[in-house]
């Protein structure tokens, strides 16, 4: 645990680390240069060896990702999704704030593995700060020569291009994002065909998370045995955890992925345990959207398997908000069910009409008129909008009922209490005013 | 063809169709919204989710998959398996009627869907008859969004039908999405409204009651009317239409599916042009002048007047002063059937093409496309029947004349007496051609509205609307298509066919598909018609 030293964000603290001579006197930029004299099928082979999953939520192996790619292809597109938006979710940000470079040299050297020859950087309009961080790096870049022609005097070339969405969650989502860089309304697209085959603007396309990106230099320079001796062996190298609520140092945190959740909020170099007097009633540990964890749980390890054992969806984004004692859960529940209510699409009925319902339940159980009929409803409307197996296009309406179904399920007993607790006669009075 | 399996049933379908396609066509009621077999697929309302038998991962055995897939995206496959009929398909479809209803109005009474909603019918079949919400629902605006059409948003179930029809058929691209989850809303862009010549069709695909057809709107409640299938006179291109009427009324047109022609569109000049059959001025009833005196014959009496005045005027200044002139709006059936009477009396009369009414140009959709992009066309000829009505005078041979040819010939007093036929919606005849009535002693005008010609006509017949008729018109790619009879004249009086038929001296009943016979006895091309297939129950 303790030999575990940050590679991520090695250059977090260091003066000036968003330039590119930092960068460089860092060792930067030399993982592109060893890349280019490999075979582009080569790299691919280092990054499936070194077990790289996904960092955006799913965990799906970015090298086989690549490997859906057709052979026969004459065009290829590279997206990195910069989209963050998880609540509460900022590791992305901390990244392209800290190491830009970082991520435009995973950017280069996937572009390489793929043959791509375009890079769109698809960024959360709320990156104000960010875009014109990544922007002055991409031009810094460009006058390097690591991007554009003939990149470092090899045959390989890659524009690279910066595009802010419009501020929707499922942006984020692989086909939501390339409708939206099409310049579409951003509904996530039918499959198959599976973006690798057809994608933005029909070309065959990669998408992959920011972080995810970020790792790949470290694997190329120090190979895929270095990276896979990091964590458990389902879960290898390093990753990025985000910790919020009332704890101590809130914050983004580098860990092998063999930590626990407990451990994320107690150790002094991350969370710092509990504000003074407030104690951990329940916890988010990967994004809102993967579900909630009683106190109960925090022996949780934050890998891509343990959460499945705890009824939790998956690791998500590893980005944990602690909840109080204090907290009344109606109010997280509430706060849980406007977010996905407002940002589903609209596109699929289940998830366009089930977050609106559960969102309007939520707000009258907050508003002290629930009736212990409603959380069966919630419970029911949760896995009739599919909890995987999911029944609609994208995986958004799972993501929206895990949380809901986690916190009906695992805080019950309070939420029963809580309506039992409710002035008499307040419910009718609700309903009847409604009807 | 591809042997698929639903629900242990094996049935034979088309190469390359998705399964609720197949599904449909084998009479299977699969609950549908968002699917269309003339627009692309979203597979966006979920309603059609099915179970897929797939292997095994480990064990490699065919086991039917727990996840259930939508049969509008997935296209068939020889030897699949799927099934409908299962507890967790089911589920889901009641569990999506649920959400369908949650925000709905319920204001079927005051609906004009109502009737022919699949809200309705599906809730009925697929879901519950008890709402568990009981939270204030969200009312989503009402929209008036063109001249001919109104949204309301509250019944919308975004199958997003409309919006793929304006994106991919009209190609005018107005209508939109705008906000996001349930408040989701079809709307058009500032300033541009929903208006291009197909507009109309929004309504058709509406599975609901949102896209209103202001035309339409709180006339009849759709159960009073009856259906006939018919064919569309606007302009050549002939469109399958229905003819929704009630009382002896016309009240509105729809499109019937046809393959080679208007697959399921049709153009809103088309939809909203059959306004003229109902105007008061209709000539109602047969008139006959001699002199000063003018008299209403009976149906019984006017064969015989007519004929014995045309034989009296044969007999006095040859059968080669005898002239008729046909028109465009004729069936093939009544034009055959006035060659044969005047071609019998004056075997050397001439034959005139009345004329072609031609305005702007041929348009083509979606907006831009050429040739093979082609969805529907909408053509500058707007007459149903130029190419039937040129069949038979090319088959009756003689002396033909062109309309022009017709009007300057009897300035100079060429014909004695000349049968001519309107029936056009629109005025046709100008100042020059009602002088011709001056210069022909016999002068017979079958038309629907009065005019200069008919004015000065020695025998007046009331020319009947298409919905009043049956026969057959052959439209611009040579298919003859025959239509159905919808409503009887305003009189209630006798239809052409039914008179021309007495006048060639037939008796009894005229029937289109009998006088046809005997056309094709002469006339090759009228042994094969075209009619347009009719569609499984299900599909919509």
């Amino acid at each position: 645990m303790g030999s575990f030293k940050p590679v991520l964000l090695r250059n977090r603290g260091v003066e000036n680390s968003r330039s590119l001579k930092v960068y460089e006197s860092r060792g930067g930029y030399r993982a592109v240069r060893k890349a280019l004299k490999m075979t582009p099928d080569e790299v691919v082979a280092e990054v499936k060896k070194a077990n790289l999953r996904g960092r955006g939520g799913a965990g799906f192996p970015a090298g086989v990702k690549w490997g859906f790619l057709p052979k026969d292809r004459t065009t290829t597109l590279l997206c990195v999704n910069a989209d963050e938006s998880e609540p509460p979710t900022f590791s992305n940000r901390v990244l392209m704030e800290n190491d830009p470079h970082q991520l435009l040299e995973g950017t280069i050297i996937t572009g390489y593995a793929t043959q791509a020859q375009i890079a769109y950087i698809y960024m959360r309009v709320e990156f104000h700060e960010q875009f014109h961080i990544l922007q002055k790096a991409i031009d810094e870049a460009y006058a390097a020569g690591y991007l554009g022609k003939k990149i470092l005097g090899s045959d390989y070339s890659l524009e690279c291009y910066l595009h802010r969405g419009a501020g929707a969650y499922v942006c984020g989502e692989e086909t939501g994002l390339i409708e939206s860089l099409e310049g579409k309304r951003g509904w996530p697209r039918i499959k198959p065909p599976f973006p690798a085959v057809e994608g933005a603007f029909r070309r065959p396309t990669v998408v992959n998370n920011v972080e995810t990106l970020s790792c790949v230099p470290h694997i190329i320079e120090r190979g895929a045995d270095w990276f896979t001796g990091i964590g458990p062996p389902h879960s290898t190298g390093p990753k990025l955890f985000c910790i919020s609520g009332p704890v101590n140092k809130p914050g983004c945190y580098e860990a092998a992925m063999d930590i626990t959740v407990g451990e994320l909020i107690e150790r002094d170099d991350m969370g710092g345990g509990m504000l003074p007097g407030r104690r951990v009633k329940a916890i988010f540990p990967g994004g809102v959207s993967m579900g909630v964890l009683t106190a109960d749980e925090l022996d949780m390890k934050m890998d891509f398997v343990d959460p499945g054992n705890h009824g939790l969806l998956g690791l998500g984004t590893a980005a944990a908000v602690v909840v109080d004692q204090d907290t009344d859960m109606r109010m997280v529940l509430r706060n849980v069910a406007r977010f996905f209510g407002t940002e589903s699409c609209g596109q699929c009925t289940q998830c366009r009409e089930g977050t609106a319902w559960m969102y309007g339940i939520a707000t009258r159980m907050e508003e002290g008129a629930g009736r212990i009929e409603d959380l069966d409803i919630l419970l029911e409307t949760a896995r009739n909008m599919g909890m995987m197996p999911g029944l609609s296009i994208c995986g958004l309406p799972d993501g929206a009922t895990y949380p809901i179904e986690t916190i009906v399920r695992k805080f019950r007993s309070e939420l029963e209490e809580a309506i039992r607790a409710q002035a008499p006669g307040r419910v009718e009075a609700v309903l009847s005013a409604v009807n | 063809m591809p042997r698929i399996i639903i629900d242990n049933r094996q049935i034979e379908c088309r190469e390359g169709i998705p399964v609720l396609q197949a599904a449909l066509e084998a009479g299977l009621d699969v609950p549908h919204y968002c699917y269309h077999p003339s627009l692309s697929v979203v597979a966006s309302c979920r309603l059609c989710l099915m179970q897929m038998k797939m292997p095994h991962p480990k064990t490699q055995e065919m086991v039917w998959s727990p996840k259930l897939v939508p049969s509008c995206q997935t296209p068939v496959r020889d030897g699949m398996e799927v099934r409908f009929k299962s507890e967790a398909v089911a589920k889901n479809q009641k569990a999506c009627m649920e959400f369908f209803l949650l925000n709905h109005p319920l204001d079927c009474p005051v609906c004009d869907q109502a009737g022919e909603c699949y809200l309705q019918d599906y809730s009925y079949h697929f879901g519950d008859a008890e709402s568990r919400m009981v939270d204030q629902k969200l009312v989503n605006p009402k929209k008036d969004i063109g001249p001919g059409t109104l949204l309301y948003q509250d019944r919308c179930v975004m199958c997003t039908r409309c919006v793929r029809f304006i994106g991919e058929i009209s190609g005018t691209h107005e209508l939109c999405m705008v906000h996001r989850g349930s408040r989701t809303e079809i709307d058009v862009f500032p300033g541009l409204p929903l208006d291009n010549p197909l507009q109309g069709n929004v309504v058709d695909v509406c599975p609901v009651g949102s896209m209103l057809d202001k035309d339409f709107l709180f006339k009849r409640r759709v159960w009073e009317l009856s259906g006939t299938p018919s064919i569309c006179p606007g302009c050549a291109t002939g469109c399958s239409i229905r003819i929704d009427h009630a009382d002896n009324r016309v009240c509105r047109l729809k499109p019937r599916f046809n393959p080679k022609v208007n697959d399921r569109w049709m153009c809103d000049e088309g939809r909203f042009g059959f306004k003229y059959i109902h105007e008061a001025n209709r000539i109602a009833s047969p008139i006959v002048r001699r002199g000063l005196e003018q008299t209403t014959p009976s149906w019984e009496q006017l064969p015989e007047i007519v004929r014995f005045r045309f034989q009296e005027h044969v007999r006095r200044n040859g059968a080669e002063k005898v002239v008729a002139v046909l028109s465009p709006f004729m069936t093939c059936e009544e034009g055959w059937l006035l060659i044969r009477f005047i071609r019998t009396i004056a075997p050397e009369a001439a034959l005139v093409m009345g004329p072609v009414p031609l305005e702007g140009e041929d348009q083509y959709f979606p907006v831009g496309a050429t040739s093979k992009a082609v969805k529907f066309t909408i053509l500058a000829e707007k007459c149903p029947n130029r190419r039937g009505i040129e069949m038979l005078l090319k088959a009756a041979g003689g002396t033909t004349l062109t309309f022009g040819e017709f009007v300057e010939q009897s300035g100079k007093g060429e014909f004695s007496s000349a049968w001519v036929v309107g029936g056009y919606a629109k005025p046709w005849i100008d100042k020059a051609t009602a002088k011709i009535a001056a210069n022909i002693e016999l002068l017979v005008v079958q038309d629907i509205f009065e005019s200069g010609l008919v004015a000065g006509a020695a025998i007046v017949l009331p020319a009947r609307a298409w919905v009043e008729r049956e026969g057959s018109f052959v439209n611009t790619a040579g298919l003859v298509q025959p239509f159905e009879r919808a409503i009887a004249p305003p009189d209630g009086g006798r239809y052409d066919g039914q008179y021309l038929f007495e006048i060639a001296g037939y008796e009894g009943l005229f029937s289109a598909g009998r006088v046809r016979e005997m056309m094709a006895e002469s006339i090759s091309a009228f042994r094969e018609i075209y009619e347009a297939p009719v569609l499984p129950a299900h599909t919509h």
